[in-house]
This record gives C-alpha cells, sequence and structure tokens, in this order.
C-alpha cells in the first residue's frame, strides 16, 4: 500500500521535473559561468589553477546548489498539497525523507555530469576527479538534507530572503572541510570518507525531524 | 521550589527578590577579583600576557553554557510547551554572543603576542567563530518572522540544530592537533594550573556568571513586559 504512494509520489515529482527542466538547466549554466568568471579573475596559470581547483568547485557547486532551495517546498506549500499528502497516511517526516531523496536524484545527480567536464578545465588529476565525483555523491545528499531544513524554515518567511541560505552555507562547513580535505590525505582516505558518511547520516536523521516540525508550524500558523 | 524557572510571574517574584542582594555581592565579587588577578603571580614564560586567561577563560565557559542553558530550554519549551522558555532564549541570546565575541577579542589579543599572529585557523578558533555566527543567525531569527510563535519555535528548532557545535567545540583541542592548548583546569584528574592562579580564575568565573545572570534577569523582565504589552 506504502509503496504504491512512494510511486505515484515520485512520478508527480518526475512530472513536476520535467515541466520546469529548464530551471535546472540554468542552475547549471550557472556553476559553469561561475567556473568561468573564476577563473578569468584568477588568470591562466595551469599549476595555479592545479592547486586550487578542487576548493573552487566545491564552493561553486555549493553556491550554486543553493540558488534552487527557495523552491524546495514553497510549490507544494502554496498549492496545499502537503496537508493532503498527509491525510493520504504519509507522516510528515516521511513525505520530508522521500523530498529530499527526489531533491537528491533530480536536481543533484544532472550536476554529477557537469563535473568532470569543469575538471577538464582546471587540468585536475585523474585520481582528483575520482575522489571530486565520491564526495559529491555523499555531499550532495547533505546539501539535499541542508536544503530540505532551510526551506522549511523559510516559508513563512517573507522578509528576510537571504537567511537560508546563510543557514546552509554555515552548516555545510564540516561538509567542505571534509570533501576537500580527502585529496590531501593520502593514507586517510578511508577515515575520512566514513566520516563523511557519518555526517550524512546525522543529518538523514536530524532533516525530517526538524522539516517536519517546521512545516507543521507553517501550516498551523498560514 | 525551582518553579521560578518556568513561571514568568514566579520569576518575577523571584527576581524581585534577589536582584539588589545579587547586585552587591557580584560587584563585590568582582572588585576582590579583580584585585586577586591584580597580585597573581606572573608567568614565568609568558609574562604580564597571562592576565588576558583571567577575562579569556571565563567568557569562553559561559558562551558555551550560554548556548547549554538555551539548548535546554528549547527542548522543555518545544517537548513541553512552556512558552516561558521562549522568552529566556530571546533574551539570552545576544548576551552569549557578547561572551563569545569577548572570548574572540582577549584570545586574538592573547595570541598577536605569544603566537605571532592575531588569527589562526585552528579547530578550536574556527570552531568558537561559528559558535559566533550562529548566536547572530538566531538574534536575526529572532527579528525574521511576523507570526510569535513561528518565531519562537523556529528558533528553538535552529537552537537544537546548532547545539551539535558544543560537543566539536568541547573536543577539538583532542581531537585535533592544535595550536590552542588542551584543556586544563576542567580535567577529570587533578587541574594542571597552579592553585595562585586557579583561585583568581574561579573567583572571575564567578563574578562573570553573576554578571550575565544579573543581565539576563532584566533582559527577561523586559521581554515579559513586552509579551504583556506594557512596553
Amino acid at each position: 500500500m506504502i509503496t504504491k504512494k512512494i510511486f505515484l509520489f515520485y512520478k508527480r515529482e518526475s512530472k513536476l521535473f520535467y515541466s520546469n527542466i529548464v530551471d535546472l538547466f540554468s542552475n547549471i549554466l550557472f556553476f559553469f559561468l561561475s567556473v568561468f568568471v573564476f577563473i578569468f579573475a584568477l588568470g591562466t596559470d595551469e599549476q595555479l589553477l592545479k592547486t586550487i581547483g578542487i576548493g573552487i568547485i566545491w564552493s561553486l557547486l555549493l553556491l550554486s546548489s543553493t540558488l534552487s532551495l527557495r523552491k524546495f517546498y514553497e510549490e507544494d506549500f502554496k498549492i496545499e498539497i502537503l496537508p493532503i499528502m498527509h491525510m493520504g497516511g504519509m507522516s510528515y517526516e516521511l513525505i520530508v525523507f522521500l523530498k529530499i531523496l527526489s531533491h537528491f536524484i533530480f536536481v543533484q545527480i544532472p550536476f554529477l555530469v557537469s563535473l568532470p567536464i569543469v575538471s577538464i578545465f582546471f587540468n585536475l588529476p585523474t585520481n582528483e576527479i575520482y575522489n571530486l565525483v565520491l564526495t559529491f555523491i555523499i555531499g550532495s545528499l547533505i546539501l539535499s538534507c541542508l536544503g530540505s531544513i532551510s526551506a522549511s524554515m523559510n516559508l513563512l518567511n517573507k522578509t528576510n530572503f537571504s537567511i537560508g541560505s546563510v543557514i546552509v552555507l554555515l552548516f555545510s562547513i564540516p561538509l567542505i572541510i571534509f570533501s576537500v580535505g580527502i585529496n590531501n590525505a593520502d593514507n586517510d582516505f578511508n577515515s575520512l570518507l566514513n566520516l563523511l558518511i557519518g555526517i550524512a547520516l546525522i543529518f538523514l536523521g536530524v532533516a525530517p525531524w526538524s522539516s517536519a516540525a517546521c512545516i507543521r508550524l507553517a501550516l498551523n500558523n498560514k | 521550589m525551582f518553579k521560578f524557572l518556568i513561571n514568568p510571574s514566579r520569576f518575577n517574584k523571584f527576581a524581585d527578590i534577589i536582584f539588589k542582594p545579587l547586585a552587591v555581592i557580584s560587584s563585590l565579587i568582582l572588585i576582590v577579583g579583580l584585585f586577586l588577578v591584580y597580585f597573581s603571580p606572573l608567568d614565568y614564560q609568558q609574562g604580564l600576557t597571562v592576565k588576558i586567561m583571567y577575562v579569556h577563560v571565563p567568557s569562553a565557559w559561559l558562551a558555551l553554557l550560554t548556548y547549554a542553558i538555551m539548548t535546554i530550554y528549547s527542548i522543555i519549551g518545544l517537548a513541553f510547551k512552556i512558552p516561558f522558555s521562549f522568552v529566556i532564549n530571546k533574551a539570552i541570546a545576544p548576551i552569549g554572543a557578547v561572551f563569545t565575541l569577548l572570548c574572540l577579542i582577549s584570545g586574538s589579543m592573547w595570541g598577536k603576542p605569544m603566537w605571532g599572529t592575531w588569527w589562526v585557523w585552528d579547530a578550536r578558533l574556527t570552531s568558537v567563530a561559528i559558535l559566533f555566527i550562529v548566536y547572530l543567525l538566531i538574534i536575526f531569527l529572532n527579528h525574521t518572522f511576523e507570526n510569535r510563535d513561528v518565531r519562537e519555535k523556529t528558533t528553538a528548532i535552529f537552537i537544537l540544530i546548532g547545539s551539535i557545535n558544543l560537543p566539536i567545540i568541547k573536543f577539538s583541542v583532542d581531537w585535533w592537533n592544535t595550536l590552542h592548548q588542551p584543556a586544563s583546569v576542567s580535567k577529570l584528574s587533578s587541574p594542571s594550573i597552579d592553585l595562585s592562579m586557579l583561585q583568581p580564575l574561579l573567583v572571575m568565573t564567578l563574578a562573570f556568571s553573576l554578571i550575565g545572570i544579573i543581565t539576563a534577569i532584566l533582559r527577561i523582565k523586559a521581554e515579559i513586559l513586552i509579551r504583556k504589552k506594557y512596553l
């Protein structure tokens, strides 16, 4: 019974995704253009780009994934689909969890395709590209959780628009530290990867609870 | 007995009784503490700059303690639906921010003569700077939403998520190799600080926490009056 509901949920999400796929493409375009701007600003010294490439790619990924955060729950909240789903027998925690997974699949995975292309611009070595893709698969799950937290907090916020991005940037500091540091630690690779997976599991535990609390609060005070 | 901690009118009565004696006692303790700091011995390596410790360490402890109190009150407020805890959260967040800022500024003033730099990207320093940003975000969230209920509960949820930072600050000197020294007073065995420096440090900590309590009482009373629409 619940599997059918989950299937219908993802069917709706994929329809929504295909209906505004241009938004996703412009996000990726923003990422590419910001990389270009960074390279133009720094100059085209190959050795310099090779040393700072990973850090720049990660921070720009972070910034461009905060662009699409405002519409994480806003559309569903506006047309009041969330209480209808809840009446259909899904708890808000489950809805948030499915929403995080769908954001991970439909928004973050397309960025994965663009990563090897961007790394060519920086002349990154092959093992660093491998590390980048591996850490991005785990790190984008954390980013989706953070996006869910900040978007649900700001559902009723009509004045202070930048605080959502600030919250995401604040909690993504450990993510940046470990996923960039994984390149410089040769023998610590597995321990850093385990730390990253641990952070992902912590946020997968925290995000559904806190987002569901915020959504309930927003629905009660609409 | 401890009902004044969760009941506004009980708190007002208790605060009215306690406030004047507390003010006298805390100013006396502060004067005694400053005298003890003045007559405390100099460090054989650091010389006079060791006296920054008597401001730096109490403010760092109180910054952490304030956040811990806010975390406990957020749990109480969200779980048992006691609105007074949100009043306290809003009232004491700027106090914690001021203590954190005092800790950062005095730390960098201590770091310049001892380490040769105002700031290093060390685990302890960075996590305390993040604590300061978290305090600022709590203050901003307290001024963001129009609906009071939403504002209070969202801030409480944010405080709970941000409390992940507390154990990181506490154990950062043990987990990573940092320039900042590890804990020397709050060790479970015997403290590795000399008694002649420990005494003024503890007196100054007491004075700082009493000043913090006095400020908190004033702010909480003002906040209660705002809730009652008197102010």
